[in-house]
């Protein structure tokens, strides 16, 4: 059976600019993910796999309205554990130095926005005012580097 | 005109893509990809079904939605959800409601996709590409549990026609993979110059070594030069690829390329499901035409008989009609679609590279072959200008 090739000898049906249309979407769509990936961190279809061999760890510690500053990893009141919070990307392991799977600007992208995270979804805890990570960081071995990221307040988040 | 000369034309590239969007095609070849893709639908789902059993929804950790409206099940619907895609890949596979399955598994598998920014990696993106295209073609309705269905209540066979469109679609995603996956490294300095490369490489050693990796052969795997020189080849390897499958004439060749491409990265860096979803998803690039080409075996000699066999139980795409020639015939002639025949070696090996499972290990053979007859072409004529 052979490729067969259908159209109207006159007028364009609706399946005809559908398809067009579509497809044209499709390609525009494409180009422009392609294009804007070179600018955002999270590359969405960007199609740029294995970007970067760069490693990072960071140290999160808990401030309080006192400005005393507890790890994460040690008791935390309410119960909450790191781990119990934040799960992929490493952001669960960041205590170790790790490879930064999607490159650095992705993996510091998610860790802002999971210090952000923590700080809203964690009620039980009264005494933290703030999170903060001291995140050390090779850039495809260069380094390393160091860089601060701190969450938003939590009292302004409290009812 | 003859029209052996007229299928010898090569249509313009407008032509082309209007054969594509408007017209229909045999895609028998893609039932393989459905096949394929409810396991590694399902090795994609293995983190998520971990922690289902787990009793962790996406919900009790940190996530990052794109979008403040995006739907938000809540985690007893999203486990459900989520084991119905398992459901519904095994249906996908066995060919079982199929059109309704090929829906719901790409629905879940892209709802599941743009849940979280956590969620994305290429390779799932990748996946849900491949997903929605198996949505828009008729899947299912060989080796399924449909066609079995259909064939017992005594109704028609359905046929493998469909729109071509979708895979003109699919096609373009996926020289986008390879060509912007090239791209990207090709301008930056670190992936070129082979930084990015031997970092990965020094990082795995000592996991190598433990594997059994000769040192000596790690040592050189780190070295400045063996991974400079390594870069730029990975680099080249994926815009040859890409650019490759885009012409007919190179086609064959990216697909072998692809094919090794994929096993090394998969060997050597683990990539999740891309590299079984882009081996599975090179179907797509198989001529949607099905038996027209012609395979004539004669004689009863091993190799005729080892020939008929093959072909007439490894051509899973359909691309070969068998027929049984004249005793004294020659043992294998091929008539290709454009009325063209040959026999012999090149005709063994043209068919042996067309039978899916087969093909990386004939291909280099073929292209041999291919190489050698075209010397001896040009070697002819200059023989005879040295007779007279």
């Amino acid at each position: 059976m052979s490729v067969r090739y259908r159209a109207r000898a006159g007028g364009r049906s609706v399946g005809w600019w559908a398809r067009r249309v579509v497809v044209l979407s499709v390609v525009a769509a494409q180009v422009f993910a392609a294009t804007w990936a070179y600018d955002i961190p999270n590359k969405v279809f960007g199609w740029q796999m294995f970007n970067a061999s760069s490693d990072w760890q960071a140290e999160i510690v808990r401030v309080t309205a006192t400005g005393d500053r507890h790890d994460v990893r040690d008791p935390w009141p309410g119960g909450y554990r790191w781990e119990g919070l934040v799960l992929g990307r490493g952001l669960d392991r960041p205590f170790a130095r790790a490879h930064a799977s999607a490159g650095l600007d992705s993996t510091f992208d998610f860790l802002q926005k999971a210090l952000d995270w923590v700080a809203i979804n964690t009620p039980r805890d009264t005494e933290t005012v703030r999170l903060e990570a001291t995140v050390t960081y090779w850039d495809n071995g260069r380094g390393p580097f160091t860089r601060t990221f701190t969450s938003s307040g939590r009292s302004e988040q409290r009812p | 005109m003859s029209s052996v000369t007229l299928a010898h034309e090569r249509p313009g590239v407008a032509q082309a893509l209007t054969r594509f969007l408007d017209g229909v095609g045999d895609l028998r070849q893609l039932e393989l990809l459905r096949i394929a893709i409810g396991p590694i639908v399902i090795l994609h789902l293995w983190p998520f079904l971990q922690r289902s059993l787990d009793g962790i929804a996406y919900s009790d950790r940190f996530f990052q939605p794109y979008v403040s409206w995006y739907p938000e099940a809540p985690r007893e619907v999203y486990f459900v959800l989520l084991w119905l895609a398992v459901v519904s890949a095994v249906a996908l596979s066995a060919g079982a409601a199929t059109r309704l399955a090929a829906v719901y598994t790409a629905a879940f598998v892209a709802y599941n996709l743009f849940l979280s920014q956590l969620n994305f990696v290429h390779n799932r993106a990748f996946l849900c590409l491949l997903l929605v295209g198996l949505t828009l073609v008729p899947v299912g309705r060989r080796f399924s549990v449909d066609s079995l269905l259909r064939r017992r209540a005594g109704a028609p066979n359905l046929g493998s026609e469909g729109r071509l469109w979708p895979i003109l679609l699919l096609r373009f995603e996926i020289v986008c993979v390879f060509v912007l996956s090239g791209l990207s490294k090709l301008i930056d300095p670190d992936w070129w110059g082979g930084t990015v490369i031997m970092l990965r490489f020094v990082d795995g050693r000592a996991e190598a070594e433990a594997s059994g990796v000769p040192v000596w052969l790690l040592d050189v795997v780190v070295t400045d030069g063996f991974n400079s020189a390594f870069a730029k080849l990975a680099v080249l390897t994926e815009l040859a690829i890409g650019i490759g499958l885009i012409f007919k004439r190179t086609r064959l060749g990216a697909l072998w390329l692809e094919v090794g491409f994929h096993v090394a990265i998969e060997v050597v860096f683990s990539v999740q499901v891309f590299s079984y979803a882009a081996l599975a998803a090179m179907v797509i690039w198989i001529t949607p035409s099905a038996r027209d080409r012609l395979v004539i075996v004669c004689g009863d000699a091993r190799r005729t008989r080892l020939a008929r066999v093959a072909v007439r139980w490894l051509d899973w795409t359909g691309r070969f009609v068998v027929s049984e020639g004249e005793p004294n015939g020659r043992p294998l002639t091929l008539v290709d679609r454009d009325g063209r025949s040959s026999s012999g070696r090149t005709a063994g090996l043209f068919v042996l590279t067309r039978l899916p499972v087969l093909f990386p290990f004939v291909a280099p053979l073929y292209g041999a072959e291919l190489l050698a007859a075209r010397l001896r072409r040009r070697r002819r004529p200059r023989a005879a200008a040295g007779d007279e």
